[in-house]
This record gives C-alpha cells, structure tokens and sequence, in this order.
C-alpha cells in the first residue's frame, strides 16, 4: 500500500474539511495503523435526507451511525483499531441513480470503508452494485427488497433489518393464524409493492388462507376508495384487507378506510409495513389495535429503552427501528474491524459471516454467511389504545416474539456468493 | 385631433383631424397603416409617440378604457362581439358615460333584430347583426367620437346601406365619425372629407367630388 | 351494475376536487393569462392551513372552511400585487417561471418544517354513512361531492348572472378589445387572483379529512389538473368543471376494468384531445397557447 501518499492524500483532505483530527494524519502511530487503510475508518450513511423516509430514516440515520462511533471510542479508548473514524453522510433522494453516483462518490472520493442504510429497494439494489464493484461494504438497513440476499446478493452487502419476507411471514402468516383467512390485498405498483404482493401471497396461503382480491394501485395515490369498495363489494366479504402502501399513500388508504366503515363491515385492516412515523402520521387513536410485523420497537424491552433514551437526547425524538439497525450494524462492523485489526473488508467479512451475536435490536441473532441475511427475532405488534400509552411516542406493544428462525426466509437458492 | 407616430415604419408622422358633426374617411391599401392608426387613437398600441387630443384636452398618458369613458368608441375590424356573451351582455357591458347615452329600450326599437335575439350569444348572430350590435354598442355609451375600422367589408348591401343611416344619423347628432373604408361609393354617400393613407402617410386630402371623379384611379390605386 | 355506479360515484368525488382545482385555474388563467403553477402548493397549504388551525387554536373543520380559503384569498392578492402584477406585461413565460418558483417555495418550507411525512387530521364531519339505495357511501365524501357541486355552481351563476361575471368574461374573451370599451380590467384582476386561489385552498381543507395531507400532496395531483384544464379548453369555465368530473370517472372506471391504464388514460385523452381539438373541448382557437 503506498502509505505515504495515501496518509498525505487523507492529511489534505482532512485539513480542507477542517477535521478535528487532521493532525493525526501525518502524526503519532496509532496502534494497528498500518492495517487501517488511508489511517482511519469512514463511515458513509447514505440516507434520504429531504423525501418521504426522511424522518423514519434520514439525519436521525446519521446520528445512530454517530453514536455507535462515540460509543466504540468509548469501549476501546486507547485500545481501538484506528483513533480516526469519521461519519459522513449524503442524500439519494431516494432515486437509484443518484444512489448509484453518491454510493460512487463515497467509496472512491470521500474513502467510505462502508455504506449504512439507503432506504427504497431500486437505490439499495444500485448501492449494492456499486459495492460489489469498488469491493467495500454496504450494510443495507431501510431497503425491504429480499432480492438483496437473493439474486443480486454479493460478497460486499449485508442485510442488517428486515425484508419483505419477514414483513408478510410475520403479518401475513399472524393474522391469517388468528382467524383471518380470508384477504384483499392492495399493494403500490412498484418494486417493493410486488414484492410484498408476492410475498405476502405465499405467507397467506401457507398459512391456510386464502387470497380473494388484489389490486396493484397507481402510485402515488390519493383515492382508494375504488379499491376499497371493489374489497367491500365482494361476496362473501373478505376478512382482511391488507394493505401493503407506504408513505402518504398509506395515510390516505387508512383515512378511506374508515370513512368506507370497512371495519364495520367486518373486514379488519392489516398494515404491511409500518414505522412509528407513519403511527404519527395517521394519528395513533386511529389505527389502535391494528396489527403489523416490525423488526423492532423502542419499547420492547428495558435494554431497547435504555438505547432509545440516549438516542432521543441526542436526535430529539424517538428511534425508529431503521434507526437502531444502523446503531447495532455500524457497532457491529467497527468491532469486525477491531477483532480482524485491518478494515480489509475480506478479512471483515470473516469476522461477520457465521457470527452469533444478541444486541438490543437484533436478539438471538445471527450473520447468514451463505447471504449475508442477519436474521434475528422480529415481533408482532399492535398499535396501542392512546390511553395505554406510557408516553407521547409509545405507540406499540408486542403481541409475540418471532423468533429467529421463523421470522425470515432460508437463503434464496438464486444467491451465490461467489 | 392631431397625431404623430413612429412605430415599426407602419405609421409616420400622420396627422389629421375630425370636427364634431364630420364623418372623415381613411382610405389606403391594406397595410396601409389605418388599423394602427385607430388603436393608436383608442390607446391600444403600446409603442407609439405622438398626441392624440379630443376637444383640445390631450389624451397622451390616459389609459384605454379612460379614453373609453371620455366619449372615444371604437368598433374593431372583426366588429369586437364577444362570442360567450349575450347580444345584451355585449350591449350593456361598456359603461354609459357620454353626454346622449342611448337607453336600451332606444337601441331594441332602432334595431329590432337584437332586441328579438337579446338572449342569444354574440357568436350566434349572421355578420350583419353583429356589426348593427357593435355599432349600436357604442351608440349606447354615446360616444363623441366614433372610430369604426371596415363595418361594410363582407355585408350585403341591404346592410350596408343601413350602416350609411346610422352613420348619418350619429353625424346629424353631432358625433364626430372618423372611418376606415375601402368601398369608396359608400365612403362618399356618408363622409365629408377623405385621407389617402399610403406606406404610413398621408398622401393626398381629398373631397367628395375628388373621390367621384378619381373612383378607377383611386380603386386602382387601392388594388380592387 | 352496483359496482359501476359506485365507481362512477367515486369517480364523481375525485372529479369534485379536480374541478374545483382546474375551476380556480381556468378563473385565473382567463383574467390573468397566467398558467398558475403554484395551484397545487395552495390546495395543499389549504390543507395544512386546517391542520394548523387544529394543532395550534383547537378550531375544527368548519372554521377551516370558512378562514383558511378567506386567508388564502388574502395572500393571494398580495402575491398578485407584489410580484405576479409586475411581470404581467412581459412574456408569460415569466410568471409560468413564478408560480413554479412560489410552488417549490411552499413545498420545501413546509418539508423543512415538518419532513415529508403526513400530518394527522381529525376524522372531519359527517362521521357516518349515507344510503344511496344500490350502496352505502361515506356521508363525508358525499358532503365533499355536493360542496363541490355547489361551489362550481355558485361560481357559474356568478360569471353568467352578474356584473361581475360578465366583465370577467370579457375580460377573457378580450381582454384588450374589454379595455377599449371602457372598463378598467386592471381592477378585477387582483380579486380574480384571490378568488382562484382561495377555490384551491377550499378544496385542501376539503381534502384534509379524507386524504394525507403532507407537502407532496399538491405535486402529485396538480398533474392531473393541468390535463384536466388542457382537455377542457385553456380558460373554459365549463370546460373546467366538466373536463374535471369526467376525468374523475374515467380514472375511477379506469381502475375497475383496466387498472393498469387508469392513470395513463387521462394523459392518453389529453394527447386525443390535443391533436383533435388543440384548443380542448371547450376552449378557443385564440386561447390556445
């Protein structure tokens, strides 16, 4: 490795961003600094920053990937890998190709060792092609596609949270176990919302159930009350309307919702994919008891609550799990990095893959070396009656645990590593 | 009424003038510059230089719909009916201001075919009906001055022979009728006097007699 | 048989804010000559402006309804007076640039301040069903249709039974020939600005009760307002109020039979239209851009 040029390149650029550390550059020898390439560790949170997942996702995505660099410097002091680790981050927009620039940018340009989060399955699908070609590492948090750990599973990229697997098996096998045999599904006419169709297809029937109806929707869209009807009007009527939006257009199907009185009519909600900005959005009173499946939720438990704490001292608000999962694998990869004592990313995928590990969000969890799927237990949960609520933000109470094992799929036999 | 105008070479340094009671005519090829003249004097032509004085008072920086209000009405080329609006609508939308206005009851008895199609939109009426409208339009305001580009062009001679009563009838009355005409026996049966507008001048003055005697010349000249 | 007519009434309701929307738009297009597109950033200010007035005062829906198109009219009228007015005597191609800047504006300040996600609002009146004999419909989507029906409505005998209306008309008929008749056009279009503005910002408290109401709202429908003004004519009162029903019902309908095409067949119906009738359904050959 050409450490000279390589440590004045850093210096200059360290300087021109006006690090704090950009004297240790050319400075003391940390300890293990000739494994650490470019003398320190960087780590690139490439997030939506002004769009729809901006709040679940977004600044708070960066302050997470923060305080799990605060609290490894803290853990290790002087003992750490590398004294300079630095968190930057960038904006996608949601957008594949922006990704794919920014993703770009950050790995050659900025030295990013690795890439956190990247909400929107098309944008994390393009970061993780990038990742395989400048072989660094991504560990994917906010994109649900399982085709990450399927098809276009590599070497490079790890599925750290959750996917649309895990999203329908727990909702979808749950609810249909729980008497809901019968379901109308509509689902956005996109990438992720054909997945979650499919998906949530398989689960259903495995389960026992049937699928009676199903509507892909325009996108974006704010009137559903086509497809609710079409659900309303079906004999005998369905039990579950599952709907698998997003966004605003969640809102507007869960608002129609109950103007249509679907409930009244028998056919009870169930919510594909939900965070707790989306609760707020809707207004919890609205949706109390609906179910839906969640990789995680800050009242879970007392070690979650404890993290979730620290978290909303440091962002203002409550973490989503998004928010979480690039705490536990930011923390996760700068140990990897530590045991391995090199950010070689080959020799930090050996430390990764095969790995057991239990931390606040990811319980029981493990490290799929066969497609880099960490699988841990997913819960299923109920929005709660506003007047069981603890605080202003406690939306959520566990109705099980899913465990490890159940909560997501095998490894998909399109993936190969190599 | 004097003016002066240096606009895109359509008109230069013309000048003329309509007593009350005159009907004075403007005859010239097409492209001649009569159009812009009359906008030029009903202030519709955003960049002209010169003045335009109505009773000695100059109407330099006054917008349109005041010189409307002073007792200036234009009847445009394509006789300015709207089509959305009914032929009452069309009638009573300028403000009446003038010294004379016409009560409606007045301009239904002058012209019985709008008084029967009141309801009607403008764009339903034949040719002829809409020039009757938009003369008796600017009948009703009473207007001082008329300044009426064409109203014979295309109609037949029953009509235009009723335009020449009308016309007559406002000059009796004191209007001051300044007129843009190709048909030159018509321009002689109701005006005084005639300019011969030609490349933006004025070319030659003309009296009735001049024009009765010069009619091959001049319709040679006008390329009719 | 059912399923149709609760579609088409559906359709009926998407119609009810198209047309209110493309009304607005048609008003101030008209008097203006200005293609406002800041027309979605009001509808969803409107909806916010209710959501605000819940979250800070406690005023509900009703006052909603009644202060927020009133404030918008207001503002309206200043941004007509401060900025639209100066650059009316240019080329329109800079107060299209205008309202299209105001939008951004609008949009990026409110997803500073609140992000991209949804605002919660309050179920709104009307809680209930109503009975419409085949099928049972939200009472509160059958009071947005009627408001919706009356309002146009009410702006129709407006424009056709007073004074005002007829100037309006005129005004955009002819603007220039109007002027010459000696009336002071100038005049009315302030108020018309407000007028049009304070339609958009109805229909977003309209909205807020039954759809999300975040920043992006207003983006994502003004599309299909501006195809809902080209194919009913560019300024067309009617064509507005009609063009915008009827676009309401074929998507509707779009999405019972042929959900794939719903949302490409109003911009398939806009290119039909545009090539048969370039001046839309009901518009002018002189009106055409």
């Amino acid at each position: 490795m050409g450490h000279t040029w390589s440590k004045a390149a850093v210096a200059t650029a360290a300087v021109v961003a006006g690090s704090l550390l950009a004297g240790c550059g050319g400075g003391g020898p940390g300890s293990g600094g000739g494994k650490i390439s470019d003398d320190g560790i960087t780590l690139g949170v490439l997030t939506d920053l002004s769009g729809v997942y901006a709040e679940l996702a977004g600044e708070d995505a960066v302050t997470a990937v923060e305080m799990a660099v605060a609290d490894f410097e803290k853990k290790h002091g002087d003992d750490a890998v590398t004294d300079d680790i630095d968190v930057i981050s960038a904006d996608h927009q949601n957008k594949p190709d922006v990704a794919n620039t920014r993703a770009r940018n950050m790995y050659e340009r900025e030295k990013a060792d690795a890439v956190f989060d990247v909400p929107t399955s098309s944008a994390a699908l393009a970061v993780a092609n990038v990742a395989e070609q400048s072989q660094k590492l991504y560990f994917n948090i906010g994109a649900a596609t399982t085709e990450l750990t399927g098809e276009s599973c590599n070497p490079y990229t790890y599925a750290w949270a959750y996917d649309t697997y895990m999203l329908a098996n727990g909702t979808g096998t749950e609810v249909t176990r729980q008497g809901g045999e019968s379901w109308y599904l509509i689902y956005p006419d996109y990438a992720f919302g054909q997945d979650m169709e499919k998906e949530f297809s398989t689960a259903i029937e495995e389960a026992g159930g049937e699928v009676v109806g199903k509507d892909p929707t325009p996108f974006p869209n704010d009137n559903f009350s086509t497809f609710l009807l079409k659900a309303s009007a079906k004999k005998p009527a369905p039990a579950v309307l599952g709907t698998l939006q997003a966004g605003g257009d969640l809102v507007n199907v869960v608002k129609q919702y109950q103007q249509f009185k679907l409930k009244e009519k028998g056919i009870q909600l169930a919510i594909g994919l939900m965070f707790d900005t989306d609760i707020k959005a809707i207004g919890q009173d609205k949706l109390a008891g609906t179910m839906f499946t969640s990789a995680w939720f800050w009242n879970v438990d007392e070690e979650s609550r404890e993290w979730a704490e620290r978290f909303r001292e440091e962002a203002g608000t409550w973490p989503t799990f998004d928010h979480a999962a690039n705490y536990s694998a930011a923390t996760h990869y700068l140990e990897a990095v530590q045991r391995a004592g090199t950010d070689d990313p080959e020799e930090v995928n050996k430390e990764l893959e095969g790995m057991e590990f239990d931390d606040f969000f990811a319980r029981n969890a493990e490290v799929r070396a066969a497609d880099h799927r960490v699988v841990h237990d997913a819960y299923l949960a109920r929005v709660k009656d506003p007047a069981d609520s603890e605080t202003a933000g406690d939306f959520t109470e566990k109705v099980e645990t899913i465990p490890a094992d159940k909560a997501f799929g095998p490894p998909s036999p399109d993936c190969s590593m190599s | 009424m004097s003016a002066h105008y240096d606009e895109a070479e359509v008109l230069r340094g013309v000048s003329l003038e309509v007593g009350a009671g005159e009907v004075v005519t403007l005859v010239g090829r097409n492209g001649a510059g009569k159009t812009t003249l009359l906008r030029c004097v009903m202030g519709l032509h955003r960049r002209a230089s010169g003045t335009v004085r109505l009773e000695g008072r100059d109407l330099g920086a006054v917008p349109p719909h005041r010189r409307a209000r002073r007792g200036l009405g234009y009847v445009p080329d394509d006789r300015g009916i709207y089509a959305g609006l009914s032929v009452e609508e069309n009638l009573t939308l300028p403000p009446a201001k003038g010294a004379s206005p016409w009560p409606l009851a007045r301009v239904y008895e002058e012209f019985p075919a709008l008084g029967e199609r009141r309801r009607s939109p403008g764009g339903k009426l034949s040719g002829g009906e809409q020039q009757m409208l938009a003369l008796a339009r600017v009948l009703r305001t009473g207007a001082r001055v008329l300044l009426c580009d064409e109203p014979t062009e295309g109609l037949a001679p029953i009509v235009v022979e009723r335009i020449g009563e009308i016309l007559r009838e406002a000059k009796r009355n004191g209007t001051a009728v300044l007129l843009v005409e190709q048909n030159l026996r018509f321009a002689t049966t109701v005006a005084d006097r005639h300019y011969l507008l030609d490349r933006g001048r004025i070319a030659e003055s003309l009296a009735n007699d001049d024009v009765r005697q010069r009619e091959h010349e001049l319709l040679g000249y006008l390329g009719l | 048989m059912t399923s149709f007519l609760q579609q088409a009434f559906n359709g009926l309701v998407s119609g009810g804010f198209y047309a209110l929307l493309a009304l607005g738009l048609a008003v101030i297009f008209g008097m203006l000559h200005v293609v406002n597109f800041a027309h979605g950033a009001i509808y969803m200010l409107g909806a916010f402006g209710a959501v605000a007035l819940q979250d800070t005062a406690g005023l509900g829906f009703w006052w909603a309804l009644l202060l927020v198109p009133l404030t918008a009219a207001l503002a309206g009228m200043v941004l007509e007076r401060l900025f639209i007015h100066r650059l009316a005597a240019l080329d329109p191609l800079y107060n299209f640039l205008l309202t299209f800047g105001i939008a951004l504006v609008c949009q990026d300040l409110l997803r500073m301040k609140y992000g991209a996600q949804s605002r919660p609002y309050d179920e709104g009146p009307f809680p209930g069903s109503v009975d419409l004999g085949p099928f049972d419909y939200p009472a509160y989507q059958v009071f947005v249709l009627g408001a919706a029906a009356v309002v146009c409505l009410a702006v129709w005998l407006l424009l056709t039974r007073t004074r005002i209306g007829t100037v309006v008309r005129a005004s955009t008929e002819r603007p220039e020939l109007t002027r010459a008749l000696g009336i002071d056009t100038g005049r009315w279009v302030t108020p018309v600005f407000g007028f049009g503005v304070a339609l958009a910002a109805l229909a977003g408290v309209l909205a807020a009760p039954m759809r999300a109401v975040n920043s992006g709202m207003g983006a994502d429908l003004i599309i299909a307002v501006f195809a809902v003004v080209v194919i009913g004519g560019l300024g067309s009162i009617p064509g507005a109020v009609v063009a915008g029903f009827a676009i309401g019902m074929l998507q509707a309908l779009g999405n019972l039979y042929v959900p794939v095409l719903s949302q490409t067949s109003v911009f398939v119906l806009m290119a039909v239209v545009l090539l048969v009738r370039p001046a839309g359904l009901f518009g002018k050959e002189e009106h055409a851009l």
